[in-house]
């Protein structure tokens, strides 16, 4: 992406959605001051109502929540601060995609093994999620507003871990359903949500129609949840991402985790902490529509103070060109077939 | 808080506001009596950012039963579930 031109005060570029410039090269939204104050506002709200929400359900199940735990950095603050601060009664779950980081498995047993936490793995086949790598990175699974600030492989794979995770609350009466993202990763209204199935799987039956012809008809049980399970369904838990309520710097963010086992994997990409896939992700979503998908969660934190425009940069241009080409032999991917 | 007394065409105003910054979409390309979903402006996701936007907004729980076609089916259909709503708590 050399040459491209950028904001002058975060990292958003040309080919970003919506974006404009002013006469000294910044963008629209760092401009949006009203953006800014009712963020502030909302964060605030939320953070009063979950504080509220978890202490009317802490001790009523045999788990207060279901941790999404990929091993990750700040998965790991999230699963840290869902025991320490929150004090609630945690299940960690992973999803193990067949590309996690070598170095990431071994800071997952470590963390989950430092905080006392219960822990359960799902390793779907990986003739399936080799198949839904492809998939996603070959055709147009997804509408290219959902890939504002997420690949499509990643989309994908944040499906089903929302989908697994999703099962098993249902299953256990788990009320709370804690996620790693920050803001910026997503918007404001979504730091907290109540997770109504019923309600949203209409809308994504195109996608799963989409999967199931492109991934294997199998996808079908993999993002979905069987009538059986939602007939018992009395009611559905909250999703909740806590961290949106922190301001961690990343350094903050590691000093905060390694008395906790965690170490930064060395196989994996600038924007990732435990994901070999992430950069190939980041280079199919770049050819695909012309920027990078961390741009907009990048920026957010160069807003915030929490990271500076340099580091951003470096972030999204730490792309290990011999990874790109290790995972498109894995997936048996082509440059031709990525258009 | 919103005042009960705000119109149709205030919350619509919002609404289409509310989109345009949270989907990355200018106004003029949201049809108003389409269904967002169907037109690509937002996913299943999107669904759940806009039920979060009127209870933070309008300050009432959306509710499961509430939670159909019928009434985010469309600009037009949110704006007239908003406004049924609104004021009754």
């Amino acid at each position: 992406m050399a040459g491209i031109k950028r904001c002058t005060h975060c990292i958003l570029s040309e080919n970003f959605p919506s974006i404009e410039f002013d006469e000294d090269g910044v963008c629209n939204f760092c401009r949006d001051k009203l953006l800014f104050s009712t963020e502030k506002r909302k964060v605030e709200e939320a953070r009063e109502e979950i504080i509220r929400m978890f202490d009317n359900a802490r001790g009523r199940s045999e788990y207060d929540a279901i941790v999404c735990y990929s091993g990750g950095k700040d998965s790991t603050l999230t699963l840290k601060l869902t025991v320490e601060k929150y004090n609630l009664r945690v299940l960690a779950f992973t999803l193990e995609n067949h590309f996690t980081s070598p170095g990431a498995l071994e800071n997952i047993k470590k963390v989950v093994a430092n905080l006392g936490v219960d822990h359960i793995v799902f390793t779907p086949s990986k003739k399936f999620m080799v198949n839904l790598y492809r998939a996603s990175s070959i055709y147009d699974i997804y509408n290219k507003r959902t890939l504002t600030r997420i690949s499509s492989n990643c989309n994908s794979c944040i499906s089903l871990i929302n989908n697994t995770a999703l099962k098993y609350a249902l299953e256990k009466k788990i009320p709370f359903i804690i996620s790693g993202f920050t803001l910026g990763q997503i918007p404001v209204n979504a730091i907290y949500y109540q997770n109504i199935y019923s309600f949203l799987k209409d809308s994504r039956k195109p996608v799963i129609e989409k999967l199931k012809k492109y991934a294997g008809p199998e996808a079908a049980n993999y993002m979905e949840i069987n009538g059986n399970l939602l007939n018992r369904v009395k009611s559905y838990p909250y999703n909740v991402n806590i961290l949106c309520l922190e301001n961690f710097t990343e350094e903050e963010i590691v000093r905060s985790i390694l008395p906790l086992g965690w170490a930064p994997p060395k196989d994996v990409d600038g924007c990732s902490s435990n994901c070999r896939l992430n950069v190939f992700n980041n280079y199919v979503h770049e050819k695909k529509l012309g920027y990078n998908p961390y741009e907009l969660e990048l920026s957010h934190l160069i807003r915030n103070n929490l990271l500076t425009r340099e580091e951003a940069l470096e972030k999204i241009n730490d792309q290990p060109q011999e990874q790109i080409r290790l995972i498109m032999s894995e997936l048996e991917i082509c440059d031709n077939d990525i258009s | 808080m919103k005042i009960i007394t705000i119109t149709q065409e205030q919350i619509q105003d919002e609404l289409l506001n509310f989109l345009s910054r949270q989907f990355f979409v200018p106004v003029s390309e949201i049809d108003l009596d389409k269904s967002l979903v169907d037109t690509g402006i937002i996913d299943s996701m999107g669904l759940i950012e806009i039920s979060a936007y009127i209870e933070q907004e309008y300050r009432f729980k959306v509710t499961e039963d509430m939670m159909h076609r019928e009434n985010f089916g469309s600009v037009l259909k949110i704006v007239r579930f908003i406004s049924s709503q609104n004021g009754k708590e």
